[in-house]
């Protein structure tokens, strides 16, 4: 076969061309293969050490650096147990990483990662002896998402001692007090508040507290008319005003704070935390 | 001894590596200072974390790459012998050479020990961190501990290229040596506490015991905590990790002397 020496290349050009021309059509139709992974990989604490050529502050920082620009709208509940292991390794390995806990506390116990987060705000508590924010962030959770008072005020008032000035302790230790009023066993919230009052350096903070504790009496009391009511009748405690015409209680006792008490929907009495609103006649 | 030492310094100042210092010292000080922005709470403390990891791995590399120059080099082109030549105990060159080389990390150390503080200062774009970092003394005794890895470091090359006759195995088995004996610290402490239940490593812990015998753990010269955060190091810890390095130094120098002396060129 002769071909004219002069015009394949330009054929062959032009074969190019074409092929060229009808591929990039064809693809736009074609969908491309979207990679929308946030966060796929949790390595091994040592081999990250390993990597970081021993230093374990830079394998921290580079596992709080990825844990700091992951965009949690894209993320799905694997990607935030992945997570919650990274930031935990990033905490064993520099437990004062100040980032780290921060932004534990801000994304993981809201995505289910409830202990992981718990297990670095406590490392970085020890850690951080100076750092009273770790200790609060830890009451808070407890009492938000394990609804336990009781030990939330106790990390609460470790919170408080670690602040510098008075008025800010004194704050924290208000907190901790009003928290035990939610507590469910009212014997361990009285001790507690109790033990508070006597340790108050302010008399007027310790006053404070002794009222605290009165209401937390009456509370008790009343919690023990609503057992006995709940015996007698079979049916758990409506209106507290049930309690009088039984014949459980002589009167309502007064709150020293005027919010009185209230009966929730199980029957359990609690105590107000706002005056109550006025019926009108 | 000294005219070594002095031969050493001079060399390794008129080389091209102070350049390669104050390069390498840009690079460093510019990545820890945009480290600072992916740092929400603490920007000036996350950049002087990473210049300090910055720091020793480039004091590690100077390490090697002067070992590597002063001695490896002359020990391969057999200029060595020159030197050899003076009516001095073998020794004598050894030693000199190695204390030229660790003046030259001192130089080094120094110099990105600045530049670092430098960065710190101007990162964080005006922001007040609620704990800030300790200038002054804690910071130069961080310095000087990674001073002290590096010669270390630096001993254990040194003590390879005496009898080795591949050139490149000094580094390599250098490098080797500075990430194990850095990584020996907390890989022990993961496996003391259990390794998190991981069984497969557990396997590994007697032999991770038994190579704290046979390795420095160099984390203990790590004192970083305290101008980060203000957490002093406890003077035992600090004392023991010292005669901990100066004591393995010590140890390594003697058996280079030992195998350099007896050393056969041909």
């Amino acid at each position: 076969m002769t071909v004219n020496p002069k015009a394949s290349p330009w054929l062959v050009a032009s074969a190019c061309a074409l092929a060229f021309v009808v591929s990039a059509e064809r693809l736009k139709a074609v969908p491309r293969q979207t990679v929308t992974l946030e966060l796929q990989v949790a390595l091994p604490l040592f081999v990250q050490v390993f990597m970081t050529a021993g230093d374990r502050y830079l394998a921290a920082n580079l596992a709080a650096i990825r844990a700091v620009i992951v965009t949690t709208d894209k993320m799905r509940p694997e990607d935030y147990r992945i997570l919650g292991k990274v930031q935990e390794d990033a905490s064993w390995l520099n437990p004062a990483h100040e980032d780290n806990y921060y932004t534990a506390t801000a994304i993981l116990p809201w995505n289910g990662e409830l202990d992981a987060a718990q297990t670095i705000l406590a490392r970085a508590t020890k850690a951080r002896y100076f750092d009273y924010q770790p200790a609060f962030y830890y009451a808070f959770n407890l009492l938000h998402f394990k609804g336990d008072a009781a030990g939330a005020s106790a990390w609460m008032r470790a919170a408080a001692e670690k602040l510098p000035s008075d008025d800010e302790r004194l704050i924290m230790q208000n907190l901790a007090a009003r928290w035990m009023d939610r507590a469910q066993d009212t014997d361990l919230a009285i001790r507690i508040v109790e033990a508070m009052a006597q340790q108050a350096k302010r008399k007027d903070f310790r006053a404070y507290l002794e009222q605290r504790v009165a209401r937390l009496r009456s509370l008790k009391q009343l919690r023990a008319a609503a057992e006995r009511f709940r015996e007698h009748s079979g049916r758990p405690l409506v209106k507290l005003q049930d309690l009088v015409d039984g014949g459980l209680v002589a009167a309502l006792p007064a709150d020293p704070f005027g919010f009185g008490f209230d009966v929730d929907k199980q029957g359990q009495v609690v105590l107000r935390t706002s005056p109550p609103v006025l019926q009108k006649k | 001894m000294i005219s070594f030492l002095t031969s050493a310094w001079r060399a390794g100042l008129r080389s091209r590596s102070i350049q390669g210092i104050l390069i390498l010292g840009a690079v460093l000080v510019g990545v820890a200072y945009l480290s600072a922005s992916f740092s929400p709470r603490q920007p000036r403390t996350v950049a002087l974390d990473v210049g300090l990891s910055g720091l020793r791995i480039t004091l590690v590399l100077f390490a090697l790459f002067w070992v590597q120059e002063l001695v490896g080099r002359e020990i391969e082109r057999r200029t060595v012998l020159f030197s050899l030549t003076y009516p001095v105990a073998r020794g004598n060159y050894v030693l000199g050479r190695y204390f030229g080389v660790v003046g030259l990390l001192a130089l080094a150390a120094i110099l990105m020990g600045m530049l670092l503080w430098l960065a710190v200062l101007t990162t964080g774009g005006g922001y007040d961190q609620s704990f800030v970092v300790t200038a002054g003394a804690p910071y130069w005794i961080t310095v000087f501990g990674l001073w002290v890895d590096a010669a270390v470091v630096a001993a254990f090359a040194l003590w390879l290229s005496t009898f080795s006759t591949v050139p490149m195995l000094p580094l390599a088995l250098g490098l080797a040596f500075a990430a194990g004996g850095k990584s020996l610290g907390a890989v022990a402490e993961y496996l003391s506490k259990g390794a998190e239940g991981d069984l497969e490593l557990m396997r590994f812990a007697p032999f991770i015991n038994a190579i704290q015998w046979l390795l420095p753990d160099l984390s203990r010269l790590d004192w970083r905590a305290w101008p980060m955060y203000g957490l002093a190091p406890e003077a035992l810890a600090v004392v023991l990790g010292l005669v901990l390095a100066v004591s393995y130094v010590a140890f390594l120098l003697s058996l280079a002397v030992i195998t350099f002396t007896r050393r056969d060129f041909q």
